[in-house]
């Protein structure tokens, strides 16, 4: 489907904090900046934190954050939390 | 995989290093070989007691001895913010680095550092030390891991609310935090198991050993610009760092790189930097500070030591129905261990339908745990690969076999949610299976162990320049320093896309004034990253090589085209030219528009991890219980292979320092807290003659996310040997060890038990 949505999935505990325990959402974007910028206009200030703290998963690929990293129809983006280091 | 790689001119070929004649001359410049006239000695004061609180620190005296230049508590650095914030996948908290770095209310481990001085000579320096009053009372400590967990045990942190927790605890405890993933259902997936077997395990924390202790050199001048020379795994992680600790901007640091003698993750943090970089700053003058052996196994980060529970069960035919865990990690004095890595990787290399594993990150007084090769990775593989082993036996199965019937693919769901994109791991047990000496009769007390094991790989942002000379030769210059020969990798990328002669490439390490941002060497991500950003770099360069050939025949640029190292005529402009060299283009830069250099910057993504099986074959010797490793074989899914001999060395290296966790390296802390075997002769690394030839396999899945079809190859290796020692060390005398080492004390008491079913 051209225009499927992207199965967008945090883990619990960033749900738990940020999501109200949601952990799926359906977001159409053709990149990863506009996964971003939906998930902020669904819970403002949550794409800060999206940013800070965590590294993607897009169908099972490995990235940090980048904004143009694209994402087809139907691809699922994990968001994984990031180590800590210090 | 042979007829792929024989397109190669210089990719898969084993050119002469070029870092080893500096090197094995000596010549080599290390962290604090760089010394500028006048620097100052630089010496710090560390803890003497595993945990106290500092009522007060009084300098005077070490101030008015003559030749001490500048004397420094944590009250001359500006305190942080408590947030956990940073790039790449690690967040930091600088509240806890300064702190860290120097103590301020409390001191938390032996050797944590107190006070520095600079002076003109090192026995000032040291004098100075002396001088220094501290006036501490003394805490109780807790070292271990189930002890510090206790309800009752001394808080390294009187305020520390466990993270993760619902509902939010009332009272404060030394677990920092608590995470746990998991998938499908638990309870139904034992329910369809008919052999569970469930174990518990521990592993000491052990240091990554590098044979260079942490320096540095650092000069901070009256306008507040500064330069640091120091050896590390990221000069711009060093800046990052050094800048966030002292508040200065980063355009005020120029950070050198220095040769680095090993790191292994443990040179991704600061110990000196700031401190260095401040007493600069006082005293006007460059300060030198250099660890001894002792402060650096006092001082510096360790891998976690743990306590693990793991529970698997299978179906007669070897199906893996569920798995679970719970992996208790060591953080050292500041929260931060590798435990959801531990939780991430156990078992990432199969496909299981239901598994949990649950993660407790927590504080104790030793050292703030640091990064070590797959961080994380090795220890949860030992307890997991350990009870595979015993459920193969159970069943009947090869547990090679085992495992490939249970391995992971492309599309497998991992416990952390994505599926795995790349394939490998099947590959590396074929390795195994198919290899000669997996097969052969073993002797008396002999006995046979396989493990495997699993890293995520690293990309990330990277950063490279090139630049023909005149004559032809080409630079290339990157950010990343050389750990495992990627100054060698580069080059042989950099020539292979240009198709010129490796040998006209010289690849260099420079500052952060010279070339863009570039994320530690860590992760096993160089030669993804950095070398993507070669790549592209080399691209860019023959775009431009083109365009200048076109304007020296005064064809359009479509009408050139790059073929082995030469521009050559293309489309109707073909026989009207000879081919121009990178030489004869070089020699009219001037003319076609000034020097030929060109920049790339990436934020690699689309890594592929690491999957590693090893198999080993031991002798126990019943009398003393020590363990003697008689042949190793390491397969693993490497990509391909840039420059082998390299590859072939991260692995042997990787197996080696996973040969010491297993059976003798440790921390020996006495009744106070303080570290009894700070120092190689006590602290046991193997050494050549305790080896056989560690065999590498090299098994070649390309990544095609690379253009080399690269992947990581320096960390996997660590994370199965100590289960595979393990499992051999059982096949030869029955008894199944469950805490490292297996150093012959322990053997010895294993064998003077009676054997037990498993």
């Amino acid at each position: 489907m051209p225009d499927a949505p992207a199965r967008v999935v945090f883990t619990s505990g960033f749900s738990r904090r940020y999501t109200g325990g949601v952990t799926e959402f359906a977001i159409t974007a053709k990149t990863l900046r506009g996964v971003i910028k939906e998930m902020d206009r669904l819970f403002p200030g949550l794409g800060f934190h999206l940013e800070e703290e965590t590294t993607i998963a897009i169908d099972g690929e490995l990235y940090e954050i980048d904004y143009m990293q694209p994402v087809k129809p139907g691809a699922e983006v994990f968001f994984i939390p990031k180590i800590e280091g210090g | 995989m042979d007829d792929v790689v024989k397109q190669f001119k210089w990719v898969g070929t084993r050119p002469i290093r070029p870092d080893g004649v500096p090197k094995v001359t000596g010549r080599a410049m290390y962290g604090g070989d760089h010394i500028p006239a006048g620097t100052l000695y630089g010496r710090i004061l560390r803890s003497p007691h595993a945990h106290a609180r500092i009522r007060s620190i009084d300098t005077s005296k070490a101030r008015a001895l003559a030749g001490v230049k500048a004397v420094i508590t944590a009250a001359d650095f500006p305190d942080q913010t408590f947030d956990y914030i940073g790039p790449e996948r690690v967040a930091v908290n600088f509240w806890h680095v300064t702190r860290n770095i120097m103590a301020r209310e409390k001191a938390l481990y032996e050797g944590h550092s107190i006070a520095a001085v600079a002076a003109i000579s090192a026995s000032i320096a040291a004098q100075a030390l002396t001088l220094i009053e501290v006036d501490y009372e003394i805490l109780p400590h807790v070292i271990d891991v189930d002890e510090a967990m206790q309800p009752d045990a001394p808080l390294v942190f009187e305020d520390m609310i466990t993270r993760g927790v619902e509902p939010v605890p009332a009272k404060p405890s030394n677990i920092s935090k608590r995470l746990e993933f998991g998938t499908g259902d638990l309870a139904a997936g034992f329910a369809s198991a008919d052999v569970i077997v469930e174990k518990e395990f521990k592993t000491a924390a052990v240091h990554q050993a590098y044979i260079e202790p942490h320096a540095c050199v650092a000069r901070v001048d009256a306008d507040g610009q500064g330069e640091i020379w120091c050896s590390s795994q990221g000069h711009f992680q060093m800046r990052a760092l050094t800048a966030q600790i002292l508040k200065m901007p980063l355009g005020d640091l120029l950070v050198h790189p220095a040769e680095i003698g090993g790191g292994f993750g443990g040179k991704t943090v600061t110990y000196l930097e700031p401190v260095a970089a401040l007493l600069s700053r006082k005293s006007g003058a460059p300060v030198r500070l250099t660890m001894t052996r002792e402060e650096t196994f006092k001082a510096s980060g360790p891998t976690s030591g743990s306590s693990m529970w793991v529970k698997i069960g299978v179906t007669k035919d070897g199906k893996i129905v569920a798995a679970d865990g719970i992996f208790k990690f060591q953080a050292g004095a500041f929260p931060g261990s590798p435990v959801m890595n531990a939780c991430l990787c156990a078992y990432a290399p199969y496909d299981i339908a239901n598994a949990r594993a649950v993660g407790y990150d927590v504080v104790s007084n030793r050292p703030k745990a640091a990064a070590y090769r797959a961080p994380g990775s090795p220890i949860s593989a030992f307890a997991v690969e350990s009870v595979l082993d015993i459920l193969a036996k159970k069943i009947g199965m090869d547990p090679a076999e085992l495992r490939l019937k249970n391995a992971a693919g492309i599309g497998t769901p991992t416990i952390f949610g994505p599926k795995h994109a790349h394939a490998g791991y099947a590959e590396t047990l074929k390795a195994v299976l198919n290899h000669p000496g997996y097969k052969t009769k073993l002797g008396p007390n002999q006995g046979r162990g396989v493990a495997s094991g699993y890293w995520f790989n690293g990309g990330g942002e990277s950063s490279a320049t090139m630049e023909v000379n005149a004559d032809g030769t080409v630079l290339v210059a990157t950010g990343s320093p050389d750990i495992g020969g990627s100054r060698a990798s580069m080059a042989i990328m950099a020539a292979e896309t240009l198709g010129i002669d490796y040998n006209l490439v010289r690849a260099t390490v420079v500052d952060t004034g010279s070339v863009g941002y570039t994320h530690v060497t860590g992760g096993s991500r160089v030669t993804f990253a950095t070398g993507m950003a070669v790549v592209n770099a080399t691209k860019t360069l023959i775009k431009d090589l083109c365009k200048r050939a076109a304007m020296i025949w005064d064809v359009d640029p479509e009408g050139v085209i790059w073929e082995d190292g030469f521009a050559k005529p293309a489309g109707t402009n073909v026989g009207d030219f000879d081919p121009l060299s990178l030489k004869d283009i070089a020699s009219k830069s001037a003319a076609t528009g000034g020097p030929l250099v060109v920049a790339s910057s990436v934020n690699a993504g689309g890594q592929a991890p690491g999957f590693a099986t090893q198999f080993c074959d031991v002798e126990v010797d019943p009398e003393t219980g020590k363990v003697t490793i008689l042949r190793f074989v390491a397969a693993q899914d490497v990509g391909r292979a840039i420059h082998p001999s390299y590859v072939e060395g991260q692995i042997q290296g990787g197996v080696v320092q996973g040969i010491g966790w297993a059976l003798n390296e440790e921390y020996i802390y006495n009744a106070k807290g303080l570290l009894d075997n700070a120092g190689f002769l006590d602290y046991r690394v193997p050494v050549a003659s305790d080896l056989p030839m560690i065999e590498p396999l090299l098994v070649e899945v390309p990544n095609p996310n690379h253009p080399y079809g690269a992947k990581g190859v320096g960390e996997v290796n660590i994370c199965p040997p100590m289960a595979a020692i393990a499992n051999a060390i059982e096949n030869a005398i029955g008894r199944r060890m469950t805490s490292l080492p297996m150093s012959p004390p322990k053997v010895l008491a294993a064998l003077e038990l009676p054997q037990a079913a498993e």
